[in-house]
């Protein structure tokens, strides 16, 4: 049994960002890349135990990105996956998570996928939407919101607790299937420096997209990024002057139901 | 080979594994220890576990044997979160230098290859009481016995002492004969005759701990004797040679935290209507920080490129250490400055920085000896 872990690098959460020349996204000029840190390493955290539990022999890393992108696979690599491969896009091609998912699942098909894992969604787009993509261009099962997975049951299944706001639901399914991992238990392990250097020499390739797309039955439908906009900048904090606590409390009401309308 | 300044993708990834130890496990205990003078033993474990520690011993005895310029991103790194503790991880390669380069492959085996299978600390011990710069001088004697050495003596300012398991100390076998008489043993902590003074009560680099260990007829077997005898001045010298490098990377790593705080604290603080870096008395200050920053860093990364072609790099190591050093003085100097009455309080982190970085001029050798070297090193090329 074997896993292939999607991971896709983002900017590092305290990247400042601009708007690019095209005004359709966001500039990548300048910034850091890492592997989107809060769902997949997790995910790659969650392959890694499994693997170590002994239900599965190899755990894969797959990711769809610029060149750059090598250093998050690095890291998941140094966090000791055994290969890589990296889908290499070129300068502005930019896909949407239904295209992602499609490209994805064209490199996945040509190997062992038992297990796919991804993390929930990315840290700079959110749209949470390749893992359930992915189980339909694979034609498998997919599952979302799954803190942990075990290796319980009858043999070609695995247990799934799902975190819903009901409560806490275990599935037994059988595989191969998708999951889509929420950050759980796993606290993912950091690198260290030793497994740095062994990862130099894990097997890691670079297969440009032109490959996976001559694969494919059909071009990937996709939207296109028509504009983006940061966020408004916040302006600073009012400060209320007042002489006792009482005055001080009829002003912020005032306040509250005149200017903010919250009351 | 061409110059490049870029980073390899590998040099990127162990000093983004630094920054983030610095940052996670190293910057939330930094203020605490400083006060307290507490010694983070579980930071040093997990740096331990990490692979941060003994990045000089060679692979084959399951140490990482960095390059020294990666050895010293990842020590700008660390000491960008706190002097003190970078200096309690790095003090084990200064320890174990004498052994990587004057030990035989039996005695490597025997000394090197406990550090990286479990956390142990070691020490390096020639300083003594009666003198630091001039160490052909040193007092701590080594009398022969049959099979073993006894050694009596001090060792003060020592690093890591009352928590290490070993330590490599310099002793001569005849005072008469100066730097000839002096010769290497490795000392583990429990031999009889060994003792541990009190620990000090430092300015700076308070997460660090220090010690005097006193010798009193230790006894020590032949086969830790690192060279033979007359051969410990120059594996002393040798040894600081390799390690004056990353004392310098660590000083850029205390002046960059310095030029940091104080960055942002005059984009933030506003007198007369603007910021007060829009001042030019801050400006051309932080100008200036820069400039000596930027220097500072490529001088420990053009010595630490020179030890790792195999050059000689006694000259570049002590500009680079001497430079990096005075420049982290000023730098911290004018980021207290600069942040006015905030910056000489304990409540804010920059009056840290400059008594941590003040350890680096006298440490390693002290700056005084460090220009006498580059002068007699540069004189050298007239002769």
């Amino acid at each position: 049994m074997e896993a292939v872990v999607c991971i896709k690098p983002v900017p590092e959460a305290d990247s400042r960002l601009r708007v690019a020349p095209s005004g359709a996204t966001y500039d990548p000029e300048g910034l850091r890349y890492t592997l989107n840190s809060t769902y997949d390493e997790a995910a790659v955290e969650e392959a890694l135990r499994l693997r170590e539990a002994g239900a599965i022999e190899k755990v894969h890393v797959v990711s769809l990105g610029p060149a750059r992108a090598e250093e998050g696979v690095r890291y998941a690599l140094a966090m000791g996956a055994d290969d890589g491969l990296l889908l290499e896009t070129g300068p502005g091609d930019a896909f949407d998570p239904g295209a992602t998912a499609n490209l994805l699942a064209g490199a996945i098909q040509t190997g062992p996928h038992d297990l796919v894992l991804v993390g929930r969604r990315a840290g700079d787009d959110e749209t949470g939407m390749v893992g359930s993509a992915l189980g339909e261009h694979l034609g498998i099962p997919s599952f979302a919101f799954v803190t942990g997975i075990s290796v319980e049951g009858p043999s070609g299944s695995l247990r799934l607790r799902r975190f819903t706001e009901a409560g806490e639901e275990v599935l037994s399914v059988s595989l191969p299937v998708v999951v889509s991992l929420l950050k759980g238990a796993q606290d993912p392990r950091t690198p260290t420096l030793p497994n740095i250097l062994k990862a130099r020499r894990k097997p890691l390739v670079h297969q440009p997209l032109s490959e996976v797309l001559a694969r494919l039955p059909a071009p990937p439908v996709r939207s296109l990024p028509v504009r983006f906009d940061l966020p408004a900048p916040r302006t600073g904090a009012r400060l209320v002057e007042y002489q006792n606590p009482s005055e001080a409390a009829e002003k912020l009401v005032r306040l509250l139901r005149e200017e903010a309308k919250v009351l | 080979m061409p110059i490049s300044f870029d980073l390899t993708p590998e040099q990127r990834e162990l000093q983004g594994l630094a920054s983030k130890f610095a940052r996670e496990e190293m910057t939330p205990r930094a203020a605490e220890c400083d006060r307290t003078g507490r010694f983070p033993e579980e930071v040093y474990r997990r740096a331990w576990e990490l692979g941060l520690m003994n990045l000089n011993v060679p692979a084959e005895y399951g140490g990482s044997g960095l390059p020294l310029l990666d050895q010293c991103l990842i020590t700008e790194e660390l000491a960008s979160a706190c002097g003190g503790m970078t200096t309690s991880i790095l003090a084990n390669c200064l320890a174990l230098q004498p052994i990587n380069l004057g030990g035989s492959p039996e005695q490597r085996e025997r000394f090197l290859k406990p550090f990286c299978s479990e956390y142990r600390l070691a020490s390096f011990a020639l300083t003594e009481p009666g003198g630091g710069s001039d160490a052909g001088a040193l007092k701590t004697r080594a009398i022969r016995e049959g099979d073993s050495y006894l050694l009596t003596g001090q060792k003060c300012f020592i690093t890591n002492a009352p928590q290490a398991s070993l330590y490599t100390v310099f002793a001569t076998v005849d005072p008469e004969k100066k730097h000839a008489g002096i010769t290497a043993f490795v000392v583990p902590r429990e031999t009889p005759g060994v003792s541990l003074g009190r620990e000090e009560d430092k300015l700076g680099q308070r997460a660090s701990s220090t010690a005097t260990v006193t010798l009193e007829r230790a006894r020590v077997p032949l086969q830790n004797r690192l060279g033979g005898e007359g051969e410990g001045f120059k594996l002393a010298m040798a040894t600081l040679d390799s390690t004056r490098t990353p004392i310098g990377a660590l000083a850029v790593g205390i002046a960059r935290a310095a030029l940091e705080h104080a960055s942002r604290y005059a984009l933030q603080r506003s007198s007369f209507g603007v910021p007060i870096a829009q001042h030019q008395a801050i400006a051309t200050k932080l100008g200036t920080m820069v400039q000596e920053l930027e220097a500072s860093r490529l001088l420990t990364w053009l010595s630490a490129w020179m030890v790792d072609q195999g050059k000689r790099a006694t000259l570049e190591s002590s500009v680079a250490k001497c430079y990096a050093s005075d420049s982290a003085m000023h730098i911290c100097d004018e980021a207290i400055q600069i942040f006015g009455g905030y910056g000489y309080m304990r409540d804010y982190p920059v009056e840290k920085l400059l008594r941590d970085a003040k350890l680096c001029q006298i440490y390693e050798g002290a700056n005084e000896i460090q220009r006498l070297v580059i002068a007699r090193e540069y004189l050298r090329r007239f002769s």
